[in-house]
């Protein structure tokens, strides 16, 4: 066996960063001991060509997703790194407390905005000018009641790790989190790949992802619809930038995949146009943007929604997930008031912390950072996918002064948020490992009770010294391991990749290794 | 005042139609000065009609049909009893405007929306009438609210809602939206929350009132547009509505069916259809005057806040 790929590690530099593999350097942390000592057994040469073959799969399974930016979408693979980050059983026990306790108090923040009393603002946490201020404050929800007041069914939260490895929420996403795809993938791609840097490991599985999300959505189907109810995902169509995604989940629900157009509203019910005629729908899984759900209550214009889709919720005939008008809640200037809302809604104090954000309405904060511009991240509050985002240290003079100019113009429109020197992590650069940033997207599903998928998706920012993750932004992957807290024999699920089913079959010409 | 509005609606297609989704928003409000007695929605082709009651308290009922038609009506009744709404009395000061409580509350009706927002005419003028008007935020109101008058001309037909509040005033007339939009923009440029109001105005026609001495009004069905006039919030004494169209305070005669930012969020009709090449609206309100046979049952003064009774009736329902 060539001992090439010992040199893959020894010539790693942790440098200042918190490193999730190397404590210093040369020193592993115990948990990641096992999985480099298997590594060890590869030749640059050897991971190389699993490289290519994971390029090719992912090509021709369509795992894609696309960039706008250049100039007119460009479809890309999302690159997995082929070294998996593992997480701890003890990390990831604070981790699922803490996104359960947040999702939780998001949760009934929003249902006390949209139809409850409005506590949380008669109480005084958090200002009305605010929530009402808000792009994603949606007065078209109001009235409008989600069973079991699970309006973020499904919700994404962007934790970072700061240079004390302490985890912290970056931003929450609960319009249309979307990653889970990559997850599941990653997972069917390693296990193929690299079987055996799985033995031994107590790996928690994450293909179960489309079961558990579709017993979530049928729980909060209208009553009326029976133990077996009928949900559907509805995508905005192939042009999206995660229709691979949108496919994806439909295919691991065993659901219809539909377009709005599919669907029809007759006497306030909503129906699928099938072959054999209308079938009665119960809940819709729709990735697509609350002002385009509707044409009669949001856009005119909108050739996307389906007419009457609103008053169908309203009388209780059909479940829109996620919830209308979440986005206010996701806003990132309302951010910086969610450790308060779970100290109002839930007395408890936050376990997972936020990260310091200035409010750039008020004027002792605005002048702070208008004076530290070039140290801060400047971020506009109803963006997603990293668009927009200014990082002071690496920004030009004239794009501080641009974004200057677009503070004084909006204050609300824009939150400033220390840099976070986010943890990194050893990533395959052509055939030796450099240090690159990460962060990490666990996905938490609620409906009677909220769980929390082992993992999540590990973003890295593939750019050298780059702190911008989001695929969006070029940014690739990494399988994320949790280990179980038992001993790898009594381990859940896929510990061991022989025993892993792929759910998605990897086409003829890729070569599976064993 | 007892009245009984019929609101009626035609669409007529350029051929058949599939299918028609649409919201109503035409049934006169209960508040404080106006009590609501009946109210009912038929459509022809029948369809099902949905109620609720939207994020602005006002009633919409929602309806649609995918039997295939060439022409959808919509028909509205209403019976109402009104009062006059008294104007305010006493002084308003400025410097009440900025106190933190009252701008967090009237948040939303102090920002710019799309048939609403300002720029620096509509800044220099209201400015200069404010100035002019001294320190009592109803001097401040009733001046820009002359301003109003003033400035735009009624001409029934030269703009339709979407003409941006700048150009009406470039324009110098406009229908009772554009009245109502630049009063709102005036007041919202001075800190003075300020929101739209959509209703019905009992009159033969929409810029002639009859003398005041109710006793001479005409019994007879009369018909109108739905109108529209604006309320701005006056700290310490709530809401002051005033008709610009008019030049009057709003009254008796005022049958109001909701408020919002600006037109967009009381719009009485709005939706969607599909199959046919085109279709013309013919909106068409008669109302008409009734004897009040039993004292109106009208609340007594004192309550305002409509969001108080919304939440009064989730909380009877939480507790089912």
């Amino acid at each position: 066996m060539p001992t090439v790929a010992a040199g893959l590690f020894d010539d790693y530099d942790p440098e200042t960063f918190f490193d999730e593999v190397f404590s210093g350097p040369g020193e592993v942390r115990e948990h990641y001991t096992g999985l480099l000592d298997r590594l060890r057994r590869f030749s640059a040469e050897d991971l190389a060509r699993r490289e290519r073959r994971r390029d090719a799969a992912f090509r021709s399974q369509g795992i894609t997703f696309t960039v706008y930016e250049e100039d007119e979408g460009i479809e890309r693979t999302f690159p997995m790194d082929l070294l998996p980050r593992v997480i701890t059983a003890a990390e990831w026990e604070v981790i699922e407390s803490g996104l359960v306790q947040r999702v939780t108090a998001l949760n009934r923040f929003l249902d006390d905005l949209y139809v409850g009393e409005r506590a949380a603002v008669h109480d005084g946490v958090i200002p009305w000018w605010l929530v009402t201020s808000s792009d994603g404050f949606s007065r078209e929800a109001f009235g409008i009641p989600v069973p079991l007041g699970a309006r973020c069914l499904v919700a994404g939260i962007d934790l970072v790790r700061d240079a004390e490895g302490r985890f912290c929420v970056l931003e929450d996403n609960l319009r249309s989190p979307s990653g889970i795809s990559y997850v599941v993938e990653n997972r069917v791609a390693m296990t193929r790949l690299l079987p055996n840097v799985f033995t031994d490991a107590p790996v928690r599985p994450v293909d179960h992802y489309g079961r558990s999300l579709l017993g979530a959505l049928s729980r909060v189907a209208p009553p009326a619809a029976g133990d077996t109810p009928t949900v559907v995902v509805l995508t905005p169509g192939v042009f999206n930038s995660a229709y691979f995604e949108h496919v994806f989940l439909a295919a691991h629900m065993g659901v219809e995949l539909v377009e709005g157009r599919d669907l029809v509203v007759d006497d306030h019910v909503l129906y699928m146009r099938t072959t054999r005629g209308l079938k009665r729908v119960d809940v819709v899984y729709r990735r697509i943007d609350d002002s385009f759900l509707d044409p009669v209550t949001f856009r005119p214009d909108s050739t996307l929604g389906v007419p009457g889709l609103m008053a169908a919720a309203r009388s209780g005939n059909v479940t829109i997930c996620n919830a209308v008008g979440n986005g206010v809640a996701d806003d990132k200037a309302v951010y910086a008031y969610v450790p308060q809302m779970i100290e109002y809604y839930l007395g408890e104090r936050p376990i997972l912390p936020n990260v310091d954000t200035y409010l750039l309405w008020e004027p002792e904060q605005l002048e702070f950072v208008l004076a530290n511009l070039d140290r801060l991240v400047i971020k506009p509050v109803a963006e997603a996918g990293g668009y927009g985002i200014t990082i002071g240290p690496k920004a030009t003079e004239a794009e501080l002064e641009a974004c200057r100019a677009d503070i004084l113009a909006d204050p609300r429109n824009w939150i400033a948020q220390e840099v976070v020197s986010l943890s990194r992590h050893p990533t395959l650069i052509d055939d030796h490992l450099e240090g690159r940033h990460i962060d990490l997207r666990p996905f938490v599903l609620t409906s009677d009770t909220v769980e929390v998928i082992p993992g999540g998706l590990t973003r890295v920012a593939m750019r050298k010294g780059s702190l911008v993750v989001n695929s969006s932004q070029g940014g690739g992957s990494k399988d994320t391991w949790v280990l179980a807290a038992r001993p790898t024999g009594e381990a859940e699920g896929d510990t061991d990749a022989a025993a892993a089913t792929p759910l998605l079959e990897v086409t003829g010409d890729v070569e599976v290794t064993s | 005042m007892r009245l009984d509005i019929r609101y009626r609606s035609s669409f007529t297609y350029d051929g058949l139609v599939r299918e028609s989704q649409n919201e109503l928003r035409a049934c006169p409000c209960t508040d404080e000065f106006q009590q609501l007695i009946s109210y009912r929605v038929t459509t022809s082709p029948t369809a099902k009609v949905v109620s609720s009651t939207d994020y602005w308290g006002t009633r919409v009922d929602a309806f649609g049909t995918r039997a295939p038609h060439s022409s959808l009506e919509v028909l509205a009744e209403a019976t109402v009893d009104t009062r006059d709404r008294p104007l305010p009395m006493g002084m308003s000061r400025p410097e009440l405007l900025v106190e933190p409580a009252f701008v967090d509350r009237h948040a939303e009706y102090l920002e710019r929306t799309p048939h609403a927002d300002w720029g620096p005419e509509i800044v220099r003028l209201a400015a200069e009438q404010t100035a002019a008007a001294g320190g009592d935020v109803v001097g401040w109101v009733l001046a820009l609210h002359r301003l109003v008058g003033a400035t735009l001309r009624y001409e029934r037909g030269v703009t339709s809602v979407g003409v941006p509040v700048d150009e009406v005033l470039a324009h110098g007339h406009g229908v009772c939206q554009d009245f109502a939009h630049l009063a709102v923009a005036l007041c919202r440029s001075r800190g003075v929350p300020a929101r739209y109001v959509s209703g019905y105005l009992f009159t033969r026609d929409e810029t002639t009132l009859p003398p005041a001495d109710a006793a001479e009004d005409p019994d007879d069905a009369v018909r109108v547009q739905t109108h529209a006039w604006f309320e701005a919030a006056i700290p310490g004494h709530g809401w002051f509505a005033l008709d610009p169209t008019n030049q009057t305070a709003v009254g008796q005669r005022h049958v109001k069916i909701g408020h919002g930012r600006d037109y967009a969020d009381v719009q009485p009709l709005r939706g969607v259809f599909s199959g046919g090449a085109g279709a013309s609206v013919t909106p068409d309100v008669e109302i008409r005057r009734l004897p009040v046979v039993e004292t109106a049952a009208v609340p007594p003064p004192g309550r305002l806040l409509l969001e108080q009774d919304r939440r009064d009736q989730q909380r009877q329902q939480q507790q089912q």
